[in-house]
C-alpha cells in the first residue's frame, strides 16, 4: 500500500474508532433534536393528548353540530340542557373540563360566547375553542343569508404567503429568511468545521513530537507523505463526521417538519386536507418558511460547492495548522504561531450578515472568490444568490492554488519542525526553514 | 542478503555550525559497529543521514551500494535514544503498522510482531495500549519496533539506557545475535564499558570529525600498554606520592585497587613504590588503557589538533537544538 494512504488509514481508524467520535457523531444532532423538538413534543403530549370533556349550552339551538363537528378530536363533546350554575358546580368538581355557552344573539352577529373552566388549559385549548366557535357561526349565517357553496369555499379558504426568490434556473427557492437561517448555518458549519479538524492535525502533530515517534516514523517515510497522511486521514474524519451528521440531520428534518408544524400551529392537517388545511381543522398557523422547501435549496449543484470548499478549506487550513504544529513542542506554545491562521478564518463570519443582505455587492463577489475566505463566504453567497459559474470555478481554481502553495510552504516548515527541539520557534524560523532547500 | 553502510566524506552543517565535518567509515555485516562521541560530537546528525531523514550537504551515505533513500530506508531499522510510541494506540497494532511503514506487508508483519513479542515473553501484550505499559516494556516494544520488518542494518542509538540488568541483557543478546546473523549493527553510545565489551569496530567522533577508527583490539593496540592495575592490602599513602609527584595518574581508585595510566613512570617504579610503601601487593597488571581513558585522550588530541578553520561561531537562531548533536 502506498505509505501516504497507510499513514491517512492508520490516522483515521486510530480516531474514528474511538467512543469519542461516536458519541460526537450522535450527541451534536442528538442536542439538535432535543432543543427543538422535545419542548414541543413535551408541549404536544402534555396538553394536546389528554382527553377533554366539554359541555356545550347552545341556547342557539343551531350551534351545537357545526362546533361539534368543528373540535379537535380530543375533545369529547356533549350537548346539556342545564343551567350555567350546575356546570360550574361541575368544572368544580372536575366533572367536567370545559363549559361552553353559546347565547342566541351569536347568530344575529351580536353577543359572545364563554368558555367556562379551571385555570389552564392554555392557549390553545381557548384557540382550538375559539376557531370552531368562529367557523361555526360564520357557516351558519351564511346558510341563513343564502350564500352560495362557492362563497362559503372562498371564506374558508386561508391564502398562504410566501417570499420567493427568483433565480436564472427558474426555480424559485422559497424565502429569504429561509436564505439566512441556512447561510449563517452553513457558515458556521464550515468555520467550526475547519477549526476544530485544522486543530486535530496541529495536535496530532504536536503529540508525535512531543512522543518522539516522529523520528522514528521520519526514517520509514518521506516527512511530506507523514504530513499528507496525517492531513488526508484526519479530513476523512471530518467527512465521516459530516456525512454522518447529513444522513442523521436528514432523518431528523423528516421527523421535524411535522413537528414543527405541530409546535407552531396545533395538530397537523389531516392527510387529503391539503397544505392550506381547513377551517374544520381550526387553520395551522403559518410557518415563516415551509420546511420542505430547505430541500430544494440543497440542490446537488450546491452541496457539490459545499463539500468542494469545506474540503479546500480543510486542506489549506490543515496544512498551515500542522506546520504550525511541527514548530512548537506543546499546545499553548501554539497561540502565538496560530493568529494569523485564525484570523482569516474569523473574518469571513463577521461578513456573514452582509454576504447574505447584498449578495451581489463587488465586496461580497470578491470575498467569495478570494480564497481563503471564500472556503466559507462561496457557499453561503451561493444560498443568497445565483452564483454566476465562472465565479464558482474561479473560487474553486484559486482555492486549489492556495491549496498547493500551503501545502508547499507547509510541508518545507514541517520537514524542518518536527526535528527541532528546545526552542521556541519564532515567524523569522519558520520563514528560514521556507527558503532553506 | 548482508550489507556494509558506507560514509564518505559526509558533511553536514546548520547554518553557520557545521554539525559532520567529513566523516568516513564503514559497517561490515556481521559486526557490530560502535559510533562513539561525547554529547554534541554530531552523532545524532550522523545518525540522522544514515536513516535518510536529513541529506548531507557533502559526501554520499551508502547501505550495499545504494545512496540513502527510501529503498535503504526500508532495508534498516533505527532505535533513536529519544524513545516514542504512540500512547494510546495498542501494541500490536503499532507495531504492524511500523513495520508496514517500512514497506512490510500487513500478514507478514502481523507473524512478525508475534513471533518479536513471543521471544520477549510479551505476547499478551498485543491488545494493550503503550501507555499501560511499564518503561521497561515499553523499551522492548520499541525494540521490537526497530527489528520486526528484519532489516539489513541496525541502528541503536544508546540502547540500554534506563533499562534494568535483565533487560539490558536480554536486549544484548538480541544485539549479538543480530550479528551473528549476519547483520550489520551499528551501536551509538558514550558508555564506553559497553563499547568494549560488544563492539567489533570502533569510530570515535568529535566536534563532527573521525578522531579515531578501527577495530577495537587495534584501537586498543595502538595506545599500547601503559595502564597498570594493582591490588593490594594494607597501607595506601605510596599512591598519593606516587600521584603527587606526578609519574601516574588514577583512572579508578577504590580501597585496595588502583589503576594508573602511567606519565613517566614505567610499571616497575609504581610496583617499587608500592612495596616500599608497605604495601601488601596481591596482584599486578600492565595492560592497554580502557576505552573510556583512550576516549578522553583521543577527544583531547583531537579538539587540540587540526582544527584550523575557524571554529564555527554558533548562530543562536540557526543552530541545531541541543539534543541533534551527542
Amino acid at each position: 500500500m502506498n505509505k501516504t494512504l497507510l499513514i491517512a488509514r492508520s490516522e483515521y481508524l486510530r480516531r474514528v474508532l474511538t467512543k469519542g467520535f461516536l458519541v460526537g457523531v450522535l450527541l451534536a444532532p442528538l442536542g439538535l433534536v432535543l432543543l427543538f423538538v422535545l419542548p414541543a413534543v413535551l408541549g404536544s403530549l402534555s396538553s394536546d393528548d389528554a382527553e377533554r370533556r366539554v359541555a356545550i349550552l347552545d341556547e342557539s339551538g343551531r350551534l351545537y353540530e357545526a362546533v361539534a363537528a368543528a373540535a379537535p378530536e380530543r375533545f369529547a363533546v356533549e350537548r346539556t340542557a342545564a343551567p350555567l350554575d350546575s356546570l360550574r358546580v361541575r368544572v368544580l368538581d372536575e366533572r367536567l373540563d370545559v363549559a361552553l355557552v353559546l347565547p342566541a344573539s351569536l347568530l344575529e352577529g351580536r353577543g359572545e360566547a364563554s368558555v367556562y373552566g379551571r385555570s389552564g388549559g392554555g392557549l390553545t385549548q381557548l384557540d382550538d375553542v375559539r376557531d370552531a366557535v368562529r367557523g361555526a357561526v360564520r357557516d351558519v349565517r351564511l346558510a341563513d343569508v343564502g350564500a352560495p357553496d362557492e362563497v362559503q369555499a372562498v371564506l374558508a379558504e386561508r391564502p398562504r404567503v410566501r417570499s420567493v426568490t427568483v433565480t436564472e434556473d427558474g426555480d424559485a427557492a422559497d424565502g429569504a429568511l429561509l436564505a439566512t437561517i441556512i447561510g449563517f448555518v452553513v457558515g458556521f458549519a464550515i468555520y467550526l468545521l475547519m477549526f476544530i479538524y485544522g486543530q486535530l492535525v496541529m495536535r496530532g502533530v504536536i503529540e508525535e513530537k512531543q512522543n518522539r515517534i516522529v523520528e522514528v516514523i521520519a526514517s520509514s517515510v518521506r516527512p511530506f507523505e507523514l504530513l499528507m497522511g496525517k492531513v488526508l486521514g484526519i479530513g476523512a474524519v471530518g467527512l465521516t463526521q459530516v456525512v454522518a451528521w447529513g444522513v442523521l440531520g436528514a432523518g431528523v428534518l423528516a421527523v421535524l417538519g411535522p413537528v414543527l408544524a405541530l409546535f407552531a400551529g396545533g395538530p397537523a392537517p389531516p392527510p387529503g386536507a391539503g397544505v392550506a388545511g381547513g377551517v374544520a381543522a381550526g387553520g395551522a398557523a403559518e410557518l415563516p418558511f415551509d420546511v420542505g422547501a430547505i430541500g430544494a435549496l440543497l440542490t446537488p449543484g450546491f452541496l457539490t460547492v459545499l463539500v468542494l470548499c469545506f474540503l479546500g478549506g480543510y486542506l489549506f487550513y490543515a496544512a498551515l495548522f500542522a506546520a504550525v504544529g511541527s514548530a512548537v513542542e506543546q499546545e499553548s506554545d501554539a497561540q502565538s504561531l496560530m493568529l494569523p491562521l485564525t484570523l482569516p478564518i474569523i473574518v469571513p463570519i463577521l461578513f456573514l450578515q452582509p454576504m447574505l443582505d447584498q449578495p451581489d455587492s463587488t465586496l461580497s463577489v470578491v470575498l467569495s472568490i478570494l480564497p481563503p475566505f471564500s472556503t466559507i463566504l462561496l457557499p453561503v453567497r451561493a444560498i443568497a444568490t445565483d452564483v454566476p459559474v465562472w465565479q464558482t470555478a474561479l473560487a474553486l481554481a484559486l482555492l486549489a492554488v492556495a491549496f498547493l502553495g500551503a501545502i508547499w510552504v507547509a510541508a518545507r516548515v514541517y520537514r524542518v519542525g518536527i526535528l527541532m527541539y528546545g526552542k521556541k520557534a519564532t515567524f523569522g524560523d519558520l520563514w528560514r526553514w521556507v527558503r532553506t532547500a | 542478503m548482508a550489507l556494509a553502510l558506507r560514509l564518505d566524506h559526509v558533511t553536514k552543517r546548520y547554518g553557520q555550525t557545521l554539525a559532520v565535518d567529513g566523516v568516513s567509515f564503514t559497517a561490515e555485516p556481521g559486526r557490530l559497529f560502535g559510533l562513539l562521541g561525547p554529547n554534541g560530537a554530531g552523532k545524532s546528525s550522523t545518525i540522522r543521514m544514515i536513516t535518510y531523514i536529513t541529506t548531507p550537504d557533502a559526501g554520499a551515505v551508502t547501505l550495499g551500494g545504494v545512496e540513502a533513500g527510501p529503498e535503504t530506508q526500508r532495508r534498516m531499522g533505527y532505535l533513536p535514544e529519544e524513545r516514542g510510541l504512540y500512547k494510546k494506540m495498542k501494541v500490536g497494532e503499532q507495531l504492524v503498522y511500523l513495520a508496514q511503514l517500512k514497506g512490510m506487508e500487513r500478514v507478514a508483519a502481523e507473524r512478525s510482531v508475534r513471533a518479536w513479542l513471543d521471544r520477549f515473553g510479551a505476547s499478551e501484550w498485543y491488545g494493550k495500549a503503550v501507555d499501560e505499559l511499564s518503561k521497561g516494556m515499553q523499551q522492548k516494544v520499541q525494540f521490537v519496533s526497530t527489528v520486526a520488518h528484519d532489516p539489513d542494518l541496525c541502528i541503536f542509538d544508546e540502547p540500554f539506557s534506563g533499562l534494568d540488568p535483565i533487560n539490558a541483557d536480554v536486549l544484548q543478546e538480541t544485539i549479538v545475535e543480530l550479528r551473528e546473523r549476519g547483520k550489520t549493527v551499528l551501536f551509538a553510545s558514550h558508555r564506553m564499558e559497553q563499547v568494549e565489551r560488544l563492539c567489533d569496530d570502533l569510530c570515535l567522533i568529535s566536534q563532527g570529525r573521525v578522531v579515531l577508527r578501527g577495530t577495537v583490539t587495534e584501537v586498543k593496540a595502538r595506545y599500547g600498554r601503559d595502564t597498570v592495575t594493582v591490588e593490594f592490602g594494607g597501607a595506601d599513602g605510596w599512591l598519593d606520592r606516587l600521584v603527587g609527584g606526578g609519574a601516574v595518574r588514577v583512572l579508578t581508585r577504590a580501597a585496595g585497587r588502583a589503576e594508573l595510566r602511567l606519565a613517566g613512570a614505567s610499571p616497575n617504579d609504581v610496583l617499587a613504590a608500592a612495596l616500599a610503601g608497605g604495601a601488601d601487593v596481591t596482584q599486578f597488571g600492565v595492560h592497554a588503557p580502557p576505552l573510556t581513558e583512550i576516549f578522553r585522550t583521543a577527544v583531547a588530541e583531537g579538539v587540540q589538533g587540526s582544527r584550523v578553520v575557524s571554529s564555527p561561531t554558533l548562530d543562536a537562531e540557526t543552530a541545531p537544538p541541543p539534543r541533534v548533536a551527542g
